[in-house]
C-alpha cells in the first residue's frame, strides 16, 4: 500500500522536476467481479482487475496527462515516464492556450477514507453467490410466455493512492455491489420486459454485499414475470395532457438527465459541447431561476451512506460536500472541479472531479443528487390523484437535448389512476417535457418512508466517453400537466 | 510504450495458454493507444497520452454435465497479473455451474490480419495544437467559439486458444471533430468531422471550414411545427439511427429472443431498394479488425439487400447452436448481449448531396442527430433532437435555418421511404459507442414529434 503512495509520489515528485508547476497522480487498482444467469445457465462469470497509474501536470497554465498499466519490475521507471510523458502533452500543446488553466484552493490532504463494508463482497464465496442468484433467476419460471429471465450481480473494489505536488496524500478503499433481475415475455404479438428492483442491472449501492441480499430478489421474481406478462395484454399509454406521478426507478433518471448533467460547470461553459452538449443552466441564473415548484429541494451529496459516489476526496483531493443545487425551487448551486469553481466567484471546488480509473484524467461529474423526501404517503397520494392519472416506473427509453431542455422518456410500466387507486396496467407510458416547466409541476413527493437511493452504474459524459456512477435518491413525486405521447 | 507488436502479444497470450490447467483456455489482449485533446475558446482543455493492455482469459472445465466456465481480466502484460487472471478464472469456472450449451472452442481458422499506419501511429501534440489554434482563430473570425476533440490513436488484437487459434491484427485511426457554436451557446452551432485510417488523410482546415461554414448558415434560426418532413440526413445523423440497429436487430441472438425489427420479416422486401447495409471489416474506406474477439474470421455479411431483410451477424456459440455459419462477430466473451456488428456500411447510391437536396419541394437537411435511443425493439422505434446544423428546404435550395425539433419514427417505416441515396460516403459516429461507413439519406415522411426554443 505505502508503495503505491510513494509511486504516485515519484511521478509527482518527477513531474516538479522537470517543470511543472502542478502536479498530483492516482494509482488504481480496482477488482470486480460480475454474474450473470439467463434461461437456468451461466451467461457471465467475469473477475476484471484494473491496475495503473494516471499522471496530470499543469505547465504555463496548460495540462497534460499521461497514464500507463503498472508493471512487477521497474515501477519507478514507469512513474517517472509517464509524468514525463504528461509533461510533454503539456509543453507541446501550451502553444494554443488562450486562458491559461488555474486551479482553485490547495487541497494538500493526508486521509484516509473506506466505505463502510458489513460483509465484504469478494469475502463471499462464489458458490453463495451463484446460489443467490439462481434462486433469484429461478423465481421467475413457471410461465412459458416469459422468454428471456436474468439475474445478475455486481461487485467492485476500488483502491487508489492520490499524491500531489500539494502535499496531498489521500488512500480510499471505495467498495460496491448491485444485483437485480429482470423477465422478457412475447406474448399477444409483443414483446416486454420487466426489471427489478431497477433496469439495467438493478440498483447498485456503495457498500457490501449486504446491499445485495437485502434486495431479496427471489422475492420479486413472479410478481416480475407476471408484469411482463401482462405488459404484452396492457393497453398502450395514450397520448395527452394529464398528471404523472412517478416511482422512483424512473425519477431518478428524470433527476440524472434533466437536474444533474446540466447542472456540471464544465457544460455549462460549452467544454462539452463537442459531445455531450451544453447546459439551458447558465450562470446569470444561478440564485434567481425557478427550477421548480417550491417543494423541490434537489440535494448534491458526496457523503452519504450508500451512495455510488460517497467517497472521502475527489480526483482532484477535495474533500466530500453536500449543498443544495436546488433549494425550495431555486436554482441553488452546481457541481464543479478545482478548474472551473472560480467560474462563479467561488474559492473552492465543490469536489466532483472524477476520472473513470486510472486511465483518464478527471472531469465533472454528477455525484449523488438527490430529491428530498416530502410528506406524503404513497397511498394517499394516489388516493389524491384524479382518475386518469398515470403512475409510471422503471427506466426504459431516454433522450435529452444537448441543452437539457427537451426530454422524452420511456418507462417500463404504468397504471392508470381510477377511483383514488392504481387500475389498469399501461404499456409503454412515454411523457416528453422541457424541464424547468416539469419540475414546476411538480405538487408532492412522498416521505422518507418511500424514499430510496438508486444508483446509476453506467453514466456516460466526456470524449473519449467516461463511465462514472453515483446515486440519486428519490420518493414518488406527483408533476402537473405532463404531455404524454404516442411510442 | 504504445500498443504490443505482434510477438509480443502472442507470446504473452501463447505462454499464458501453455500454462493453463483447465480444459480449455482462451486468451485476448485488446491493446490500446491514444492521443487525443479536446479544445474551447480558452484552448486545449483535455489531453492525454496513454495506453492499456486489457488481457483476458476464459477457461473451461470439463464435467460430466457439462462445461464449466469463468473468465477474468486485467490491466497489462505483466506476469504476476496475467498469471492472476487465469487463476481467478479457473477459481470461477470451479464454482460455475455446468453449462451442457456450451460448444468446444472453435479450432484453427485462418484470421488474417491488418497493420496499422506507424506515421498515425507517432503523431504528437505539437501538430494537434496547430489544428487547435487554426480552429481557435477561424471561429473568432465569425464571432464563434469552437468545441472540439483531435485524436490519433491504435489498437491491436490478439487471440490465442487451446483449441488452435492464433490470431492477431493491429489498426490506426485519426479523427478530428469541430462544433462551432455562437458565444452565447444558443444561437446556433455547426458540427463537422473526420475520422480515417490514416492521419495523412485527415484535413483539419477542410473540417473547421466546413464546421464555420455550417454555423454562419445557422444563425437566426426560425421555429418551425413538428409534423412529417423530407429530410436530408447527412451521415452524421444517418449513422445514429444504423447504429440502433446494429445495438439491437441485426444479431441473430435480437431475433432468437424476438428482440430484433427483423422478426418475421426476414427475407422480405418491405424497405426500399435503394438501402443496403452491410457488415464489411473489409471496406476500403475503413477497414475493421478482420476477426472477431473469439478469432473467427468475419465475414462481409449482407443485413439489409436492396431492401430486403437479408440476414444477421452470429458468433461461434449461435452460429453452433442454430446451426447457421459463423459470421465472426462475437464480442469479448461471455457475453449476454450475443453477437454484434462491429464493422456497418450503407452502400452509396448515385446523388451528389446537392442533387439530393434538389429532389426536395419543403423538408429540412439535418447535420446531426443528439441522444438517440430506442423505444421499440420491434419496429426500431427510435426518438432523438438535431443538432448543430438543421436548415429548411425549399424548391430544391437551401433556405433558413430552423430550431431544433425532436423526432420519434419507427425505422421500418422510414426506411421504407428512402428516395435518394448520397454518392459520398464518410466515416461517421454518433453519442453512443460504434461508427458507420454511410453516405446521406434522403427519406419521405420522417415524423418530428416536438421543438425546443433553439
Amino acid at each position: 500500500m505505502t508503495d503505491m503512495m510513494q509511486l504516485a509520489r515519484r511521478a509527482v515528485d518527477e513531474a516538479l522536476a522537470q517543470g511543472a508547476d502542478y502536479a498530483d497522480a492516482r494509482v488504481v487498482h480496482l477488482l470486480s467481479e460480475e454474474l450473470a444467469l439467463k434461461n437456468g445457465r451461466l451467461a457471465q462469470a467475469q473477475a476484471p482487475e484494473e491496475f495503473g497509474i494516471g499522471v496530470r501536470v499543469r505547465r504555463d497554465g496548460c495540462f497534460g496527462f499521461a497514464a500507463a498499466p503498472i508493471t512487477s519490475d521497474g515501477r519507478d521507471g514507469l512513474a517517472r515516464d509517464v509524468a514525463r510523458r504528461a509533461l510533454r502533452t503539456a509543453t507541446e500543446l501550451s502553444g494554443a492556450v488562450v486562458e491559461p488553466s488555474k486551479l482553485a484552493g490547495s487541497e494538500g490532504h493526508v486521509a484516509e477514507f473506506t466505505t463502510p463494508v458489513e460483509v465484504d463482497p469478494f469475502a463471499v464465496p462464489i458458490a453463495e453467490k451463484l446460489e443467490h442468484l439462481r434462486a433469484a433467476e429461478a423465481s421467475m419460471e413457471g410461465d412459458d410466455r416469459v422468454i428471456v429471465r436474468k439475474a445478475s450481480a455486481s461487485s467492485r473494489r476500488e483502491e487508489q493512492w492520490q499524491a500531489s505536488s500539494e502535499g496531498a496524500a489521500i488512500h480510499q478503499l471505495l467498495v460496491r455491489c448491485g444485483a437485480g433481475i429482470g423477465a422478457t415475455a412475447a406474448a399477444n404479438g409483443q414483446v416486454e420486459t420487466r426489471s427489478a428492483p431497477a433496469s439495467f442491472g438493478g440498483n447498485y449501492v456503495g457498500g457490501g454485499w449486504e446491499n445485495v441480499t437485502s434486495l431479496a430478489l427471489a422475492d420479486e421474481g413472479a410478481r416480475v414475470r407476471d408484469e411482463a406478462v401482462a405488459l404484452c395484454h396492457a393497453d398502450l399509454c395514450p397520448p395527452g395532457t394529464r398528471t404523472l406521478i412517478l416511482g422512483g426507478s424512473q425519477l431518478m433518471l428524470q433527476i440524472h438527465e434533466s437536474v444533474g448533467h446540466p447542472n456540471e460547470l464544465d457544460r455549462v461553459h460549452g467544454h462539452e459541447v463537442d459531445l455531450a452538449g451544453s447546459s439551458f443552466a447558465t450562470t446569470d441564473k444561478l440564485g434567481a431561476f425557478t427550477y421548480g415548484s417550491d417543494v423541490v429541494n434537489l440535494v448534491a451529496d458526496s457523503t452519504v451512506r450508500g451512495g455510488l459516489d460517497t467517497r472521502g476526496f475527489d480526483d482532484e483531493c477535495v474533500p466530500s460536500q453536500r449543498w443544495h443545487v436546488v433549494k425550495d425551487g431555486t436554482f441553488s448551486g452546481y457541481h464543479t472541479s478545482r478548474e472551473w469553481a472560480h467560474a462563479i466567484g467561488e474559492e473552492r471546488s465543490r469536489g466532483t472531479a472524477r476520472a473513470e480509473g486510472w486511465f483518464h484524467p478527471p472531469i465533472i461529474r454528477i455525484t449523488n443528487l438527490s430529491l428530498m423526501p416530502g410528506t406524503w404517503g404513497f397511498d394517499d397520494l394516489i388516493a389524491d390523484t384524479e382518475d386518469g392519472a398515470v403512475f409510471a416506473d422503471t427506466v426504459k427509453m431516454w433522450s435529452i437535448d444537448q441543452r437539457r431542455l427537451n426530454f422524452q422518456f420511456t418507462c417500463e410500466i404504468g397504471w392508470e389512476v381510477k377511483d383514488g387507486k392504481l387500475g389498469r396496467m399501461l404499456r409503454r407510458p412515454t411523457y416528453q417535457g422541457t424541464t424547468p416547466e416539469f419540475w414546476a409541476g411538480c405538487d408532492a413527493i412522498c416521505d422518507e418512508r418511500h424514499w430510496r437511493l438508486w444508483g446509476v452504474p453506467n453514466c456516460g459524459k466526456g470524449n473519449p466517453m467516461q463511465v462514472a456512477e453515483m446515486s440519486h435518491g428519490a420518493a414518488p413525486a406527483r408533476f402537473r400537466g405532463v404531455t404524454f405521447v404516442e411510442a | 510504450m504504445g500498443i504490443l507488436d505482434r510477438t509480443a502479444a502472442l507470446d504473452v497470450a501463447r505462454s499464458l495458454v501453455d500454462s493453463s490447467t483447465a480444459d480449455e483456455t482462451e486468451v485476448v489482449i485488446d491493446s490500446q493507444e491514444e492521443r487525443f485533446v479536446r479544445f474551447a475558446a480558452t484552448g486545449p482543455t483535455q489531453s492525454a497520452d496513454h495506453e492499456r493492455h486489457v488481457v483476458s482469459v476464459r477457461v473451461r472445465l470439463d464435467d460430466a454435465g457439462g462445461k464449466r466456465e469463468g473468465a477474468a481480466m486485467c490491466d497489462g502484460v505483466d506476469p504476476a497479473l496475467v498469471n492472476g487472471a487465469l487463476e481467478r478464472a479457473i477459481e470461477l469456472a470451479r464454482h460455475a455451474p455446468a453449462n451442457p450449451d456450451l460448444a468446444p472452442l472453435a479450432g484453427p481458422a485462418d484470421a488474417g490480419t491488418c497493420e496499422p499506419d506507424a506515421e498515425t501511429l507517432a503523431h504528437g501534440f505539437e501538430p494537434k495544437a496547430a489544428w487547435v489554434r487554426e480552429a481557435i482563430d477561424a471561429c473568432r473570425r465569425e464571432d464563434l467559439v469552437p468545441s472540439g476533440i483531435a485524436q490519433t490513436g491504435g489498437e491491436a488484437r490478439a487471440v490465442v486458444s487451446s483449441a488452435g487459434r492464433a490470431a492477431y491484427a493491429a489498426r490506426s485511426r485519426a479523427s478530428y471533430a469541430l462544433t462551432a457554436s455562437s458565444p452565447d451557446l444558443v444561437g446556433g452551432a455547426g458540427f463537422a468531422d473526420r475520422i480515417v485510417p490514416r492521419v495523412a488523410d485527415l484535413d483539419p482546415a477542410d473540417v473547421t471550414r466546413r464546421a464555420v461554414a455550417k454555423s454562419v448558415a445557422n444563425r437566426d434560426a426560425r421555429e418551425v411545427a413538428p409534423g412529417e418532413y423530407t429530410v436530408v440526413l447527412e451521415p452524421a445523423a444517418v449513422s445514429a439511427l444504423v447504429l440502433f440497429a446494429g445495438y439491437q436487430g441485426f444479431s441473430c441472438q435480437d431475433v432468437e429472443e424476438q428482440m430484433s425489427f427483423l422478426c418475421g420479416r426476414l427475407g422480405e422486401r418491405t424497405l426500399s431498394e435503394s438501402l443496403s447495409i452491410a457488415d464489411d471489416a473489409y471496406d476500403a474506406t475503413y477497414p475493421g479488425i478482420p476477426f472477431d474477439w473469439e478469432g473467427s474470421p468475419k465475414q462481409r455479411t449482407p443485413l439489409i439487400e436492396r431492401g430486403v431483410m437479408a440476414g444477421t451477424v452470429s458468433d461461434h456459440a449461435w452460429a453452433t447452436k442454430l446451426g447457421v455459419a459463423n459470421t465472426g462477430h462475437a464480442r469479448l466473451q461471455p457475453h449476454p448481449g450475443g453477437p454484434q456488428p462491429a464493422n456497418l456500411v450503407v452502400a452509396a447510391g448515385d446523388q451528389s448531396l446537392e442533387e439530393l437536396i434538389a429532389g426536395v419541394d419543403r423538408g429540412l437537411l439535418v447535420t446531426q442527430f443528439h441522444y438517440t435511443n430506442l423505444i421499440d425493439p420491434r419496429e426500431l422505434t427510435l426518438t432523438g433532437m438535431t443538432r448543430n446544423g438543421t436548415y429548411m428546404i425549399e424548391d430544391g435550395k437551401l433556405s433558413y435555418p430552423v430550431k431544433n425539433l425532436r423526432f420519434t419514427e419507427s425505422m421500418t417505416r422510414a426506411w421504407s421511404r428512402i428516395t435518394g441515396v448520397g454518392r459520398d460516403r464518410a466515416v461517421s459516429g454518433a453519442l453512443f459507442d460504434g461508427e458507420v461507413v454511410t453516405p446521406a439519406l434522403r427519406i419521405d415522411g420522417f415524423r418530428f414529434t416536438s421543438t425546443t426554443a433553439f
